[in-house]
């Protein structure tokens, strides 16, 4: 009992652990159940990509040991997301990914979701690396583990607001066109929403704390905008995978945002309070 | 070996005349006749924001019926549109169909010593009967006629429209007489600045007033939306019906953006009492496949480079590859002559589709994704000869044993077809095994695994690394000493 409330007390200790399971989850699914193709060679590629290069961080930059679970979790997303024809552009991207986290650092945030910059950066570069929107299809499971795996994650690192304030914008935008304007029946709309991919990018990508304002208020607003270009560029110029361009043009603006509340603390990963409690707990 | 290539076109005609063809189009006729479309063919090439769409139909009824009605997002020129021949279809259809491969063993006695293979594909498909009735067009206010052509047989008519009760009211008033189900989805379309190509038959112009096939329509337009519009081809059909769609692109595979896109079953070894039936086969494994994605995935059944400068077109190849020509007529008209060095991706789906589990028309997206792929299914016929005695003989006839074991399991994996069948089968080359081994095999014989899902190393690979490292890595302790070590 002692052990496993322990535990508990350490995975909330930080907002990764969740995220690091729900990750892995929705890889199990992924080639478990939907059965993408899963060759071992680009999943090799790509954690042993963010590892060394995070590995490399650790040893030369001084980082702490544990931004090695945010390494993890780069590595996890773009197994979850990106597709390519070649493992060693699974290498590149990975460690293109975790290389921008150090090249490219603000106040302690840096301008991209390492993911994200990882999946668009190696797509632009070599043209040979894609996003799959449809490969979750939809189905009403899917959202439900995805929402509270997410909502797990997000509770724990209060950053709920932003994704919701993505999901919920660019669902009312989809509602008033695809049912309001255009008249298409209720299904379409649904159809559209229980997309797989887009869930996973509004509880695992966009809220990115490193990558988001600091300030709330500034942080549903911009997650808002982040809804509406999405919405738009989906619906009027037929981008697929919409959401990720739009986030990889926006999360640069994040440093000016942050300059207008300059009072308000960059993010930190770890929940000091709840760590306390687990020394504490460790030294009964 | 000819018999059999006849029993295999038979069967597969058979499979494929139980469906009708569909459209992503409606059929609209005068009279309530009660028309099916539950399977249909189109070719979609895809070029930058360059769009071919050949569209096909097995309209089945009297020709003066046939008008179609098909939303286009943009109004096309004369020259955009163009009637193309039925042959394309059948090239295309021919060359990457699901297929059945044989293999010879050799007889480990010495005796046999062939070794090839040969394969069939399944294929062909259907098509109508004609007359036509012209009459002055009504006007209706909101519906505007963009542009009026008489193309070869074909009288097309291309409408823009503001509102879908005015769309509705016109193609009444001019004979077309529109199902309910499409009318539900006309304003949707109207809404989304689509235009509609209506297409009805010249009776005056039709060539070959016997041929069974309509011929295909070919159109082309500059859009970046990359779809294709189902609902309203679900207008008139009753349940589920097929679409198979050939795609054609610079740079590779097509996928489905808001469907999930899945490979359908492939390579594997079925027993050799499936080939008089291997279209049932294909029929059966494909209904399962469809169940078990949920009856709203879209399948694919092949995808390969096809490009002129490739070596290797197909393995096996079931027909004749497609040449240059074919590619530049079904639309991939930048392979043009002496331009060899330009990709074409050819990908073949399959979808299933009905009104409750494909809401919304299939959008597509082309990646660089450039795996071949083929439905592959492959029959093992053993050695031939009655001499097995040698030692190597006895084994190999034990390995056959339980080869045939797995074969019948995988077939009723993969079709849900009783296994009872094969148990003959099975035991069909155990007279020629001497009493001893005859027994062991009884003992011995390797339990039958069906391999449905494939094993996949990296899942253990993964899951063993990352419950190795996760807690290490990330434990207090090992940062304080990895910590302590760096930093003396």
């Amino acid at each position: 009992m002692h052990t496993l409330r322990n535990t508990l007390v350490w995975l909330r200790s930080d907002g990764r652990h969740f995220q690091i399971i729900a990750q892995i989850s929705f890889l199990c699914y992924g080639v478990l159940l939907l059965g993408w193709d899963a060759d071992w060679k680009n999943y090799l590629a790509i954690f042993s990509g963010v590892i060394v290069a995070q590995g490399l961080a650790i040893r030369f930059a001084g980082f702490p040991m544990d931004s090695l679970k945010s390494a993890l979790i780069t590595g996890l997303g773009l197994s979850l997301l990106m597709k390519a024809n070649d493992p060693w552009l699974f290498l590149f991207a990975a460690l293109l990914a975790i290389g921008m986290k150090f090249l490219t650092k603000v106040n302690g945030k840096h301008l991209w979701n390492p993911a994200n910059f990882g999946i668009v950066a190696a797509a632009f570069l070599s043209g040979d690396a894609w996003i799959s929107p449809g490969q979750w299809g939809s189905s009403a499971l899917i959202i439900f583990i995805v929402g509270t795996a997410g909502l797990a994650v997000l509770s724990n690192i209060k950053r709920l607001e932003t994704g919701l304030a993505f999901l919920i914008t660019f669902a009312a935008l989809e509602y008033i066109r695809t049912v309001l304007y255009l008249g298409w029946e209720h299904d379409v709309f649904l159809l559209k929403l229980t997309n797989g991919s887009l869930w996973l990018f509004s509880f695992f990508m966009i809220t990115d704390p490193m990558t988001t304002p600091n300030h709330r208020k500034l942080r549903i607003g911009w997650a808002m905008i982040v809804g509406a270009i999405s919405f738009y560029l989906a619906n009027f110029y037929f981008v697929n995978g919409a959401p990720f361009w739009t986030l990889f043009f926006l999360t640069p603006f994040t440093p000016l945002l942050d300059r207008l509340s300059p009072r308000i603390t960059s993010f930190m990963w770890k929940n000091e309070s709840t760590t306390k409690k687990h020394i504490q707990h460790q030294s009964i | 070996m000819k018999n059999t290539l006849t029993t295999l076109a038979i069967a597969a005609a058979l499979l494929i005349c139980q469906h009708a063809l569909a459209f992503c189009g409606f059929y609209v006729a005068k009279a309530d006749a009660s028309l099916f479309n539950n399977k249909s063919e189109v070719i979609m090439v895809r070029n930058g924001t360059r769009n071919v769409i050949t569209m096909s139909s097995d309209f089945k009824g009297d020709l003066s019926e046939f008008a179609m009605v098909v939303p286009v997002p943009t109004v096309l020129a004369e020259k955009d549109i163009r009637v193309v021949e039925r042959r394309i279809f059948d090239v295309l259809n021919a060359y990457s169909a699901p297929r059945l491969v044989n293999y010879y063993d050799n007889n480990p006695c010495g005796y046999d010593m062939r070794l090839y293979e040969d394969s069939y594909s399944m294929a062909v498909p259907a098509m109508a009967k004609e007359e036509l009735v012209s009459k002055k067009l009504t006007t209706v206010k909101g519906v505007h006629i963009e542009a009026q052509y008489d193309i070869d047989e074909y009288n097309i008519i291309i409408l823009s429209a503001k509102e879908s009760d005015g769309l509705q009211i016109w193609l009444e008033a001019n004979g077309y007489k529109v199902p309910e189900t499409a009318r539900q989805v006309l304003e949707p379309y109207v809404r989304s600045n689509m235009k509609f190509f209506l297409v009805k038959v010249n009776l005056d112009k039709v060539q070959n007033r016997n041929s069974e096939y309509l011929r295909p329509i070919q159109i082309r337009f500059d859009h970046a939306k990359f779809m294709l519009p189902l609902r309203l081809g679900m207008a008139n059909s009753n349940g589920s019906q097929d679409m198979i769609v050939y795609a054609l692109t610079t740079e590779g595979r097509v996928e489905c953006t808001n469907y999930r896109t899945v490979k359908m079953p492939t390579d594997r070894n079925i027993p050799l009492y499936v080939e008089p039936k291997f279209g049932d086969f294909y029929k059966s494994l494909f209904e399962k496949s469809y169940k078990q994605e949920g009856r709203n995935a879209v399948f694919l059944e092949y995808a390969w480079n096809v490009s002129p400068y490739t070596a290797v077109k197909c393995d096996p190849c079931v027909g004749p590859p497609p040449v240059n020509y074919d590619f530049v007529e079904a639309g991939a008209d930048w392979i043009t002559q002496g331009n060899f060095h330009q990709t074409i991706f050819f990908t073949r789906l399959h979808v299933r589709y009905s009104r409750d589990k494909f809401p919304s028309d299939l959008q597509f997206q082309v990646t660089p994704n450039n795996e071949n792929f083929q439905c592959r299914y492959v029959m093992t016929y053993p050695a031939s000869g009655d001499d097995f005695t040698c030692d190597a003989g006895q084994e190999y006839l034990v390995d056959l044993y339980n080869r045939r074991k797995k074969e019948v399991d995988e077939l009723a994996a993969l079709t849900g077809w009783s296994s009872a069948n094969g148990s003959a089968y099975i035991r069909e080359y155990n007279k020629h095994l001497n009493p001893r081994m005859r027994e062991n095999s009884r003992n011995e014989g390797i339990p039958a695994t069906i391999a449905q899902r494939t094993y996949r190393p990296w899942i253990v690979v993964s899951i063993i690394f990352l419950a190795i490292t996760t807690p290490a890595l990330i434990s207090r302790k090992s940062t304080k000493i990895f910590h302590a070590k760096i930093q003396p």
